[in-house]
C-alpha cells in the first residue's frame, strides 16, 4: 500500500468503517511508515477537538421542547388512525346512509361472512381468548411480573403487579389534587411532569407545605427547567429568611448560569449586610459576565469591596 | 413494553405509548438538529415538526425499516431543507449581526460553568469559530453524514439507509467532510 491510498483510508479506519482486509493492509503499512503513523495521531487529535466542540444541550431546552410539542399535539386529531379504525369509520359512514332494511340485510351478510371465515381460517390464525390468555392479562393495564415459581407437572405460578390508569380532575386547591401534584414534583422519571406540577403549584405558594416543595425542587431537582419554575413561584418570598437561605445556597452551588442569574437578581433586590460575604465569594469563582456584573453593582450599592482581603 | 409493542399501541391511539416512544429518541433528535443547525430556535422548530410528522404519519409506518431509520429520515430531510435554504440565501443562521459585531447564536445556550482559564477560553473560542466556518463550508449532505457518523455514532450503512443512498456514497461523503476538516483545522492539532 502507498501513502496516498493510506491517507484515503485513515478517516474510515479511525471510525472503524474499514472491512477486515482493508484494515489489515493499512495496519501493515502503518507499521512501516512513520509519517502515516503521525498522520493517524493528528487525525485522532482532530477528532478529540471536534468532540470537545460538540454542542452541549441543556435540560431546559429539551423540557421546553417537550412541553411545546405536547401542547401542539393536543390540538391534533386523535392518533387512532390505524387501518382497522379507518375501515371501521368507512363502514359506519356507508351503513348510516342505507335504509333500515338494507342495514339489517348487511348485518346478516356480515355475520355469515364471519361465520364462514372462522370455519375456513387455518387453525391458530385467530388467538383463542379464554381465561388466562396473555391478551386478557396484559391488555387493560400495565403489568409487571413480580414473582415466578415453578409448580408440579410443568405448571408455573406467576405473580403480576398491575398498574391501572385513572384520571382525576379537580381544582389545584382540592386536597387530593394538591397531594398528588406535590408527589409528582418528585417523580424521578419525568421532568415534564415535574415542570407542569411545579407550574400548577406555584400559585398556591402561600401555604408552607407547598413552599417547602418548591424549595426542595429548587435545591435538588436535576432539571434546570424545573428549578427555574420553582424559583418563579418563590419570587414573592424573596424577603423570607428561610427562602433567602436556600437561595444563597443555590446561588453558590447551582451549575446552571440561567438559574444563578435569576437567583442573584432576586437576592440583590433586598439589601442585606449578610449578602456581602456571599457576593464576594461568588465573585471569586463566577465566570458568567452578567452575574459578575450584577454582584459588583450590588456590592457597590452596599458600599462594599468587590474582593475579600 | 418493547419498541414494536409501543409502536403498535401508539398506532392504536395510545397517547401514552406515543409519548414513551418519543422519549426514547427525542433527546438525540434535538441534539442532532442543534449540532447541525447550531441555532436553538431552528433546532426547536425541527423538533416540533419532526414529532408532528411522526404523530400524523405513524399509522403509515409498516416496519419496512426500523423506527429509528424512519424517524431519522424525517429529521435529516427537515435539516437538509434548512441547510439547503441557508446555502441558497448564502447566509449562515448560526450567527446573528449585533451592534458589537457577529455573535454566535449558540452563545445564548447556557453551558456548564467555564473552566476559568482565559488562555484556554480564547483557544476554545477560536477553535469553535473555525469549526463553525468549516461546517458551514460543507455541503448539506456532507454535513449530515459527518454529524451522524461523528456525533451520533451511526454506522455508515445505517446512514446510507436514512439518506436513501448506498454505504459507499455515505463513505465518500464522510471522506470529503473529514478532508475539509483536516485542511481547515490542521494548525490546531
Amino acid at each position: 500500500m502507498k501513502c496516498d491510498e493510506a491517507a484515503r483510508l485513515l478517516p474510515l479506519y479511525l471510525y472503524g468503517e474499514l472491512d477486515f482486509d482493508e484494515e489489515e493492509r493499512l495496519e501493515l503499512h502503518l507499521d512501516g511508515c512513520e509519517p502515516c503513523r503521525m498522520e493517524v495521531d493528528r487525525q485522532r487529535r482532530l477528532n478529540d477537538l471536534l468532540d470537545a466542540a460538540a454542542v452541549r444541550m441543556n435540560d431546559g431546552m429539551l423540557t421546553s421542547a417537550r412541553l411545546e410539542s405536547r401542547a401542539r399535539l393536543k390540538r391534533e386529531p386523535r392518533l387512532d388512525r390505524d387501518w382497522w379504525t379507518r375501515v371501521g369509520e368507512m363502514f359506519s359512514v356507508r351503513f348510516a346512509r342505507l335504509p333500515v332494511l338494507a342495514q339489517s340485510l348487511g348485518a346478516i351478510a356480515l355475520m355469515a361472512i364471519g361465520f364462514l371465515g372462522a370455519r375456513m381460517a387455518p387453525p391458530g390464525l385467530f388467538p383463542r381468548s379464554g381465561s388466562g390468555s396473555m391478551a386478557d392479562v396484559l391488555d387493560p393495564v400495565a403489568s409487571r411480573v413480580r414473582y415466578v415459581e415453578p409448580g408440579d407437572a410443568g405448571r408455573v405460578q406467576i405473580v403480576i403487579e398491575e398498574t391501572r390508569r385513572r384520571t382525576l380532575t379537580g381544582r389545584v386547591e382540592d386536597e387530593p389534587i394538591r397531594q398528588l401534584l406535590m408527589t409528582a414534583t418528585k417523580d424521578p422519571a419525568d421532568a415534564g411532569v415535574r415542570v407542569q406540577s411545579v407550574e400548577l403549584l406555584k400559585s398556591q405558594c402561600g401555604s408552607a407545605d407547598i413552599r417547602n416543595v418548591l424549595l426542595y425542587a429548587l435545591q435538588h431537582d436535576p432539571n434546570a427547567g424545573v428549578r427555574l419554575k420553582a424559583l418563579d413561584g418563590l419570587k414573592q418570598f424573596a424577603s423570607d429568611p428561610e427562602t433567602r437561605q436556600v437561595l444563597t445556597r443555590v446561588l453558590l452551588a447551582d451549575n446552571n448560569p440561567g438559574v444563578r442569574t435569576e437567583v442573584v437578581d432576586l437576592l440583590v433586590q433586598h439589601r442585606e449586610d449578610e449578602m456581602v460575604g456571599v457576593l464576594q465569594e461568588l465573585l471569586s469563582r463566577e465566570n458568567n459576565g452578567y452575574i459578575r456584573q450584577r454582584c459588583q453593582r450590588a456590592l457597590h450599592d452596599m458600599n462594599a469591596s468587590a474582593e475579600t482581603y | 413494553m418493547d419498541e414494536s409493542a409501543l409502536i403498535r399501541a401508539a398506532q392504536r391511539g395510545d397517547e401514552r405509548a406515543f409519548e414513551e416512544l418519543v422519549r426514547q429518541y427525542d433527546q438525540s433528535v434535538l441534539r442532532m438538529a442543534l449540532n447541525l443547525l447550531r441555532s436553538p430556535e431552528d433546532a426547536n422548530d425541527i423538533y416540533q415538526e419532526t414529532f408532528l410528522r411522526v404523530y400524523r404519519n405513524l399509522h403509515k409506518f409498516r416496519y419496512d425499516c426500523s423506527f429509528h431509520t424512519w424517524l431519522y429520515r424525517i429529521v435529516t430531510n427537515l435539516c437538509l431543507d434548512v441547510l439547503r435554504k441557508r446555502k441558497v440565501r448564502k447566509e449562515e443562521a448560526s450567527t446573528i449581526a449585533t451592534g458589537d459585531g457577529e455573535l454566535d447564536r449558540m452563545d445564548s445556550v447556557p453551558e456548564a460553568r467555564a473552566h476559568g482559564d482565559p488562555q484556554r477560553e480564547l483557544f476554545s473560542r477560536q477553535l469553535n469559530g473555525r469549526i463553525r466556518d468549516v461546517l458551514s463550508g460543507l455541503t448539506p449532505r456532507e454535513r449530515v453524514v459527518f454529524e451522524m457518523r461523528h456525533y451520533e455514532g451511526m454506522r455508515l450503512k445505517a446512514i446510507g439507509e436514512v439518506l436513501g443512498t448506498t454505504e459507499e456514497a455515505a463513505k465518500n461523503c464522510l471522506f470529503r467532510a473529514t478532508q475539509k476538516m483536516r485542511a481547515a483545522l490542521g494548525d490546531f492539532t
